[in-house]
């Protein structure tokens, strides 16, 4: 019998995952003398594990499928069909976050995380959008900052929140 | 029992100053605000908001996240029953029929007996808590490493292979969660495991980070790809807010059964709210004088399965404080909010930092009451908060719960871990495997190997030392049935 490719795939994932980790292990130093049971114990028996677990996966795949899996059409389980473009909008939104953070700083990265995931969403304001993600990360940043004493990058905003206690 | 309560009595001593309150009071009002919102459930709430509590003191922290814990739960009640979607399974049930309440214009009764259910079996499961603590404390004194790692064994048996529509899944994510355990200086040994010469991966890889990853980002890629484009229809809350004679007459058994259903199964643990939930949905159905009313909004089946939640999420505290073990994803997190502050919960908690655990279980009861007197009235403002459109509703969760991962060490490799995550729950939710279990392995795997290697450096390295004492080994044994017997049960039945 076929299996379907995404129960395939992640079968063999998680097969790949508990070989790697054996592997890795195996190559964690032993510990000290007298330490009965050493820092790799616990690791090969988790990647023992996974190892069986993907085996489990692969049976079940190709024996009618994973047990009790949802519909495999969107519409079966009353959501529409997988939308590439929101999906990209949202991870974009976090990789310009990670790029702009310790560069812009917080209040921009998190203004263009806000602005991204909007517009993934199906927004179509985007400088509403990036005004509202910037007085929202301005309002944090004050907050965490001169309230909370927890450090947040100022970035761009150093000459105006500079004295804001970094 | 006299002393019981007298530790109790200056529990409330403590958490009744004014700071305590308004720590108490902030916690339920953020946790409830939070809550409501649609997406978010209890774990990730109490994730998001933890960043707030660092400027506070143990005590004041740990009184506020029993507020948001409580606050965050009767907030998903409220989308549930108006937006009819569920935030976490245990909610499922007080959908069915809380719904179709609203539907029928009677949104009012719904929440309000929500709430009221909530109180009761809240506040009798804090009585029970608060009695059954101390007696677990003084057996949990007697066990040993052995027994220990026996009761973990059992806890990670229960949360990932008898809830959930499948062992093997449930199994496959608890065993993610152990492997990312691993990750970083190994305490007993110092040396480093699958950090891959990451110095940020050194000090391990944060729960709040996974739960994060997998609860708010891994959602909002899930609902972007999936469910972005929909319309889901929030009914209006019109009419009296208040329960009729009937409503009151039709809840209260229901609530007080409930209470006694969900209790035992968080306390033992029996793996989450789930399953009562849905148990305590059919007994009122079997019970109802109105049967023919289920399917079409009937108030039993909204205060029960709604009671059921309550009780069995605050009987998860009983193995959470007594013995160190969290039972649901929301149990482990507020476990790391512990460990936070240096507090390893357990029986010597008891005995070491009394004054704390009977400040949080006075502050239990305040919650309780605070939540009861802050939400009815509040209602117009939570129904508000359903109404933010998709797009900024779900930027926002990202905004802040990001900010909630990244500020625990300002960290772009946190960063990045937690899109890792957030892929990693899009691929889990999408292929029906269960999250809760991979963030309870996480935490719970380096505690239960800490054990493991406690028991077998005493034993000079003998394994039988797990089965040949008599309490780990009948511990074991009903966890391998746990784990065995359904499994065959599905296997000669589908020959």
């Amino acid at each position: 019998m076929k299996a379907k490719p995404t129960e395939l795939a992640l079968s063999l994932g998680v097969l790949g995952l508990g070989i790697a980790a054996v592997i890795g292990a195996a190559n964690i130093s032993g510990g000290s003398g007298y330490a009965r049971v050493g820092p790799n114990v616990a690791p090969a028996v988790i990647s023992g594990g996974l190892i069986v677990l993907g085996i489990w996966l692969l049976y079940e795949a190709f024996s009618g499928g994973w047990r009790n899996a949802i519909p495999d059409q969107p519409q079966d389980r009353g959501e529409h069909p997988f939308s590439a473009g929101a999906f990209i909008w949202v991870s974009l939104g976090l990789f310009a976050q990670m790029l702009l953070i310790h560069r812009a700083g917080f209040v921009i990265a998190q203004a263009a995380l806000f602005t991204f995931v909007a517009r993934g969403f199906g927004s179509k304001k985007l400088a509403r959008d990036f005004a509202i993600g910037l007085a929202l990360g301005l309002a944090v940043f004050l907050f965490f900052v001169k309230f909370l004493n927890v450090h947040l990058p100022a970035g761009w905003f150093e000459p105006l929140l500079g004295g804001a206690g970094i | 029992m006299a002393e019981t309560f007298s530790s109790l009595l200056h529990g409330f001593s403590i958490a009744l100053t004014p700071i305590n309150l308004l720590w108490g009071f902030i916690g339920v009002l953020l946790g409830t605000f939070v809550g409501v919102l649609p997406g978010v459930g209890p774990a990730l709430t109490v994730a998001m908001l933890m960043p707030l509590t660092v400027k506070l003191e143990a005590t004041g922290a740990l009184i506020m996240f029993a507020g948001i814990y409580y606050g965050a739960m009767y907030g998903g009640s409220t989308t549930t029953i108006l937006l009819n979607t569920p935030g976490e399974s245990a909610s499922i049930a007080t959908a069915l029929e809380g719904n179709l309440m609203a539907k029928k214009g009677r949104a009012g009764p719904a929440l309000a007996t929500c709430a009221i259910g909530s109180f009761v079996a809240g506040t009798i499961a804090t009585i029970l808590v608060t009695l059954l603590a101390p007696v677990v404390v003084e057996v949990a004194l007697q066990f040993g490493p052995a027994e220990y790692f026996a009761l973990m064994v059992f806890a990670f048996t229960t949360v990932s292979a008898v809830i959930g529509s499948s062992t093997v899944r449930g199994l496959t994510s608890l065993f993610l969660g152990l492997l990312l355990g691993v990750v970083g200086i190994d305490s007993q040994t110092g040396r480093s495991r699958f950090a891959f010469g990451v110095p940020e991966l050194l000090d391990g890889i944060d729960v709040v980070v996974l739960a994060v990853g997998l609860f708010a980002v891994g959602e909002a890629l899930y609902v972007a790809a999936y469910a972005s484009r929909l319309h889901e229809k929030l009914e209006q809350l019109k009419g009296s807010l208040w329960m009729s004679k009937e409503d009151w007459k039709r809840s209260l058994p229901a609530w007080l059964r409930a209470t006694f259903i969900g209790f035992p199964f968080g306390s033992i643990p029996a793996g989450g709210a789930e399953i009562p939930t849905f148990l305590s949905y059919a007994t009122e159905k079997k019970l109802s004088k109105h049967p023919e009313e289920f399917g079409k909004g009937a108030i039993e089946g909204v205060a029960g399965p709604e009671a059921a939640n309550n009780a069995s999420v605050t009987g998860a505290l009983v193995p959470l404080l007594t013995l160190g073990i969290p039972t649901s994803a929301t149990a482990a997190i507020l476990l790391s909010a512990f460990q936070n502050y240096g507090i390893q919960p357990g029986p010597l908690l008891f005995q070491m930092q009394g004054d704390l655990v009977w400040a949080l279980l006075a502050s239990l009861y305040i919650g309780n009451v605070l939540l009861l007197i802050l939400n009815l009235p509040l209602i117009g403002i939570w129904v508000k908060v359903l109404t933010i459109p998709k797009p900024l509703l779900y930027a926002g969760i990202l905004v802040f719960a990001t900010l909630g991962a990244y500020s625990l060490h300002q960290s772009l490799v946190d960063l990045v871990i937690l899109y890792v995550f957030g892929l990693l729950g899009f691929v889990m939710r999408r292929s029906n495997i269960p999250v809760a279990p991979a963030v309870i392995g996480l935490i719970l795997g380096p505690l239960a190997e800490t054990q493991a290697r406690r028991a077998l450096a005493i034993s000079q390295g003998d394994p039988a030392v797990f089965v040949t004492q008599p309490i780990s080994a009948g511990i074991l044994l009903v966890a391998f049935l746990l784990l065995v017997v359904p499994v065959v049960i599905r296997t000669r039945r589908r020959i």
